[in-house]
C-alpha cells in the first residue's frame, strides 16, 4: 500500500489529498475512498507498519536495557522536548519525533512543550484514547461570555457524525443522561473495582452537582462483528496501548481507518514526504495541490488533487498554511482575516488531589484498567463562579500502592519487602482537565530567520495560561479536597502546578471555524472561507477547547466535512 | 512473544478466568505469529545481573563501591522466600543505570553520597561499614533516611535515590516482578472485585 513515492506520476491529478495520516487523516482517508474518490494521503514521516512495527510492544521490563528509561544521551541529543510527555519511554520513543529535526522557538518568557509523532498513523499510535461528545453548553461558550468567535455549528450539526464514528470506532462507556456530556453509542464500559463502586455511591449521594461516572475510551471491551471484521480483536487490560497494540483493541489509523481505506484500492500513500506548501492557482482562486520535500532525499515535488484536506495536526497545518505565500495571500493561505496562527489553545491539567483511602486491604483488582474514571464538569452550569469562566472535568481512580510509591514510604528491610508483597494500602488520586479561553495574543507565526533542515521556517510560539485558567485550578484544588474530606480520605494532598502549554497535547485553534470571513478561516463545513476546495479538519479548526478530550470531535467533524465536499464535488461546485 | 507463562495465567483461578484463559490462548494463536521480531534483538540488550561483582569495578563505580552498594540494597531488600537485591546483582543494575541514564551532577551526588555513608560509619564506629554488624547499619541507614544525626539533608536525599533505584532494579528484575509479586503480561480483561487473597501478593505492574 504504501506506493514508492518515485512511481507516483506527478502528472496524475487526484480526487482528494489528504495531509497528515493521524485520527483525522486516517478518517478522511476512510470516508473519501469509500465514496469512490481516488485519494493521495501524505505523511511526513515512515512509515509503521500494524504489528510488525510495534517493537516495543511485549518486551519486558527485565528485558528493556534500562528498565523501561530512555538512555541519558539519547534524551538530550534527540528528545530533550519529547521526554517530557506521560507517555515516553524506551518501548515508545520511537513513536516520538526527533527533537533536532523538528526545531521551534518561543519569545522570551514564554514556553510551550510541543509533543509531535512524526511517523504514519501520527499521534493516533500514541493518544490518551478518552473519548467524549460536546454539548450546546460548549458550542455556545464563546458567544455567551464573549471570548473566542460564535460557533458556527451547533450540537444537533454534529449528533449524527458522533453516532456514525463511534459506532465504527468502538466507544466503551455507560449511558448516563448528563446534559452537558451527551452519550455515545457504546460498547461495554470498564469495571469500577470495588472501593470505586462505594465512592461513588458516596459521592453521588453527597453532591446533587456531580456524578462519578467509567472514562469513556475507544478501546473494544466487547467488539462487534463489524470490529472484529476491520481486524480486531477485544482488549486485554494491559494498559501498554503507546507501544501498539496488535490486538488492533484500542482505535488507531493503523488498526482501524487505514485498513478501512486500503479495501477499497483508492488509496495511495505516500510516506516521509514533507508538505512544505499547499499550491494556490490566483486564476481559478483554488489549492491545485501540495509541494512536497523527500525528508530522506530533500528532492522535491508536487503532487495535483480537485480537493486538499490539511489533517496534519493543529500546529502542523497551520505551519503549512502560513508557509504557503502567493499574491492573494501574503501571509498564508486563506488567511485573509488575519487570525491564521491566532487563539491557540490547549487543556489545562495544573491542578489535582491525592488521598488515602482507609480500609479495604481484602480487597483488589486483576488486570490493568486503560482507562480512569471521569466526574464532568460541574461549574457554571446552573450557577456562576465569580472567580473564573468555564470549567473543568476530573479524571481519576482509586488503586492499591504499587512498588513504585514505596519509595516515599519511610523504611527498609524485611517488613518493607513485605509490605510491598501484601499490596500497598487504597489511594484516590484525580486531576483537573480545565477548558482554557480563546485569546488572541497566543499565537504561532513563521520565525522569520530560522528554519528546520529541509529549509522550512520554523514555528514561533507566543503563548500561556492566563489569569481564568490560574484560578480554574486553584479552584479545582479546593475542590478536589473539599470532596475527599466529605468522602472521609486520609492525608489528603492537593495541589496546583505550573506545567507549560503543549503537555496536554490538545493543542487547537489556530485556523477556527466561525460565521465571518474577516474573523475566522474556516466556516461550519471545515472549509476555508477563501478558498472553496481546502479543507481544515484537525485540531486547528477549533473555536473553543471546551473541557473534554477533543480527538472524538475531530472525527466527527472529519467525516461530516468529508461528507460536504463530496456532494459539492458531485454538485459541480469544487 | 505473545505468548506468557502458562502458570503466571493461573494466579486467579475462577470459572469466569478458565474462559478468559482460554480465549487469551485463542489470541495469542491469531495474533502471536505477527508480533514483531525486532523485539527479540532489542530484549537481548536488556541489563544482565552479574553472578558476583565483588573485587570487579563497574562502570561508574569502583570495586570497593560497589561492594558497599551491594550490602545497602541486601539492607533495603534482604533476602526472604525470594532472593535479596544484591543477589539479583541490584548494585551492578544500578551501576549501570547511572552510567547510562543519569546527568554527571546526579553520578557525582550519588558517588558523594556512597562515599560518604563510608566516611560517617568510619568516624562513629572506626570501621567500615562491612566490618560493622548489622544492628550499626541498620542505625546508620534509618539516620540517613530522617536526614537525622550523624547524618543531614544530602545523606536523606543520597538514602532516598538509593531506595529508588533498588526498588526499580528489583521489581523490574524477572525474579522481583513475577516471583516477589503477581505478574500477567496479557491480563486478559479488567476485573474490578477481585480479592487480595487471590491474587495473594501484589500486582508488579499496576
Amino acid at each position: 500500500m504504501t506506493t514508492n513515492i518515485d512511481n507516483i506520476p506527478s502528472s496524475e491529478i487526484y480526487d482528494v489529498i489528504i495531509v497528515g495520516s493521524g485520527i483525522t487523516g486516517g478518517w478522511a482517508a476512510k470516508e473519501f475512498c469509500e465514496k469512490g474518490l481516488k485519494t493521495l494521503m501524505v505523511e511526513r514521516g515512515r512509515p509503521v507498519e500494524h504489528r510488525k512495527d510495534y517493537i516495543g510492544e511485549g518486551v519486558k521490563t527485565w528485558q528493556q536495557p534500562y528498565r523501561g528509561k530512555v538512555a541519558q544521551n539519547l534524551v538530550e541529543t534527540q528528545h530533550h522536548v519529547q521526554q517530557q510527555c506521560y507517555a515516553f519511554n524506551d518501548s515508545t520513543k520511537h513513536f516520538f519525533n526527533n527533537d533536532q529535526d523538528y526545531p521551534y522557538s518561543t519569545s522570551e518568557g514564554t514556553k510551550f512543550s510541543w509533543i509531535r509523532g512524526n511517523q504514519l498513523g501520527g499521534k493516533s499510535l500514541l493518544w490518551h484514547r478518552q473519548s467524549y461528545r460536546w454539548s450546546d453548553l460548549d458550542f455556545e461558550a464563546n458567544s455567551k461570555d464573549g471570548f473566542g468567535t460564535e460557533w458556527p455549528i451547533r450540537y444537533k450539526d454534529l449528533e449524527p457524525w458522533y453516532d456514525y464514528v463511534e459506532t465504527h470506532v468502538g466507544i466503551s462507556g455507560s449511558k448516563e443522561g448528563i446534559p452537558q456530556l451527551p452519550d455515545s453509542q457504546f460498547i461495554e464500559a470498564f469495571e469500577f473495582n470495588s472501593v470505586e463502586k462505594r465512592i461513588k455511591e458516596n459521592l453521588e449521594k453527597i453532591y446533587d452537582d456531580r456524578k462519578l461516572i467509567m472514562g469513556r475510551c475507544a478501546h473494544l471491551t466487547k467488539p462487534a462483528e463489524h470490529h472484529v471484521k476491520q481486524g480486531r480483536g477485544p482488549c486485554m487490560a494491559r494498559n501498554e496501548c503507546q507501544k501498539g497494540c496488535s490486538f488492533g483493541a484500542y482505535f488507531s489509523t493503523q488498526s482501524s481507518t487505514l485498513p478501512a481505506a486500503q479495501k477499497t484500492d483508492n488509496l495511495t500513500v505516500a510516506t516521509n514526504s514533507i508538505v512544505h506548501s499547499v499550491i494556490y492557482d490566483e486564476k481559478s482562486k483554488r489549492a491545485t495541490g501540495v509541494r512536497v520535500i523527500d525528508c530522506e532525499t530533500m528532492a522535491t515535488r508536487e503532487y495535483y488533487g480537485k480537493i486538499v484536506f490539511l489533517c496534519a495536526s493543529t500546529l502542523g497545518t497551520t505551519q503549512i498554511m502560513l508557509n504557503s505565500v502567493s499574491k492573494t495571500f501574503p501571509n498564508g493561505i486563506a488567511n485573509s482575516s488575519g487570525v491564521l496562527g491566532h487563539y491557540l489553545t490547549d487543556h489545562c491539567y495544573n491542578a489535582g488531589a491525592t488521598a488515602d483511602i482507609p480500609g479495604f486491604e481484602d480487597e483488589y483488582y486483576s488486570g490493568r484498567r486503560p482507562t480512569s474514571l471521569y466526574i464532568p464538569r460541574f461549574q457554571n452550569i446552573l450557577d456562576k463562579n465569580p472567580k473564573f469562566l468555564r470549567g473543568y472535568a476530573f479524571s481519576g481512580e482509586a488503586y492499591r500502592e504499587p512498588w513504585w510509591e514505596f519509595n516515599n514510604k519511610p523504611g527498609f528491610g524485611v517488613d518493607f519487602k513485605n509490605n510491598i508483597k501484601q499490596g500497598g494500602g487504597w489511594k484516590f488520586r484525580v486531576h483537573a482537565s480545565g477548558e482554557m479561553l480563546p485569546r488572541y495574543e497566543n499565537s504561532v507565526k513563521l520565525h522569520a530567520t530560522k528554519k528546520d533542515k529541509w529549509g522550512i521556517p520554523q514555528l514561533h510560539f507566543n503563548c500561556g495560561y492566563s489569569e481564568n485558567e490560574k484560578s480554574m485550578m486553584e479552584h479545582a484544588a479546593q475542590s478536589a479536597a473539599e470532596m475527599f474530606k466529605a468522602l472521609g480520605f486520609k492525608n489528603i494532598h492537593a495541589y496546583t502546578k505550573d506545567d507549560p502549554m503543549g503537555l496536554v497535547i490538545h493543542e487547537m485553534g489556530t485556523a477556527r471555524m466561525g460565521l465571518d470571513p474577516e474573523t475566522s478561516v474556516l466556516n461550519g463545513n471545515n472549509q476555508c472561507h477563501d478558498v472553496a476546495n481546502l479543507f481544515v479538519t484537525d485540531g486547528a479548526c477549533m473555536a473553543s477547547s471546551a473541557w473534554q478530550n477533543p480527538s472524538l470531535t475531530y472525527m466527527a467533524l472529519t467525516a461530516r466535512a468529508c461528507d460536504f465536499a463530496v456532494k459539492e464535488l458531485k454538485a459541480g461546485r469544487l | 512473544m505473545m505468548k506468557t507463562k502458562s502458570d503466571s495465567q493461573q494466579q486467579v483461578p475462577s470459572q469466569a478466568d478458565l474462559s478468559r484463559r482460554s480465549l487469551v490462548k485463542g489470541l495469542a494463536l491469531m495474533f502471536g505469529g505477527l508480533l514483531p521480531a525486532s523485539s527479540l534483538a532489542l530484549a537481548a540488550q536488556g541489563y544482565q545481573g552479574q553472578a558476583d561483582t565483588l573485587n570487579r569495578a563497574g562502570h561508574l563505580l569502583s570495586a570497593k563501591q560497589l561492594t558497599l552498594l551491594k550490602r545497602l540494597v541486601d539492607l533495603i531488600i534482604p533476602a526472604t522466600d525470594t532472593p535479596s537485591a544484591g543477589a539479583l546483582d541490584v548494585h551492578g543494575f544500578i551501576d549501570n543505570q547511572l552510567k547510562h541514564c543519569f546527568d554527571k551532577n546526579s553520578q557525582n551526588l550519588f558517588i558523594a553520597g556512597l562515599d560518604k555513608l563510608e566516611r560517617i560509619c568510619r568516624q562513629m564506629n572506626g570501621q567500615a561499614f562491612s566490618e560493622v554488624n548489622t544492628d550499626a547499619q541498620v542505625a546508620l541507614l534509618v539516620a540517613a533516611e530522617a536526614g537525622g544525626k550523624p547524618c543531614n539533608v544530602d545523606d536523606k536525599a543520597f538514602f532516598y535515590q538509593l531506595k529508588t533505584l533498588t526498588l526499580l532494579g528489583y521489581y523490574t528484575s524477572e525474579v522481583g516482578a513475577t516471583e516477589e509479586l503477581s505478574y500477567l503480561a496479557i491480563p486478559g480483561g479488567y476485573r474490578g472485585d477481585v480479592p487480595f487473597a487471590q491474587v495473594g501478593k501484589a500486582w508488579s505492574l499496576n
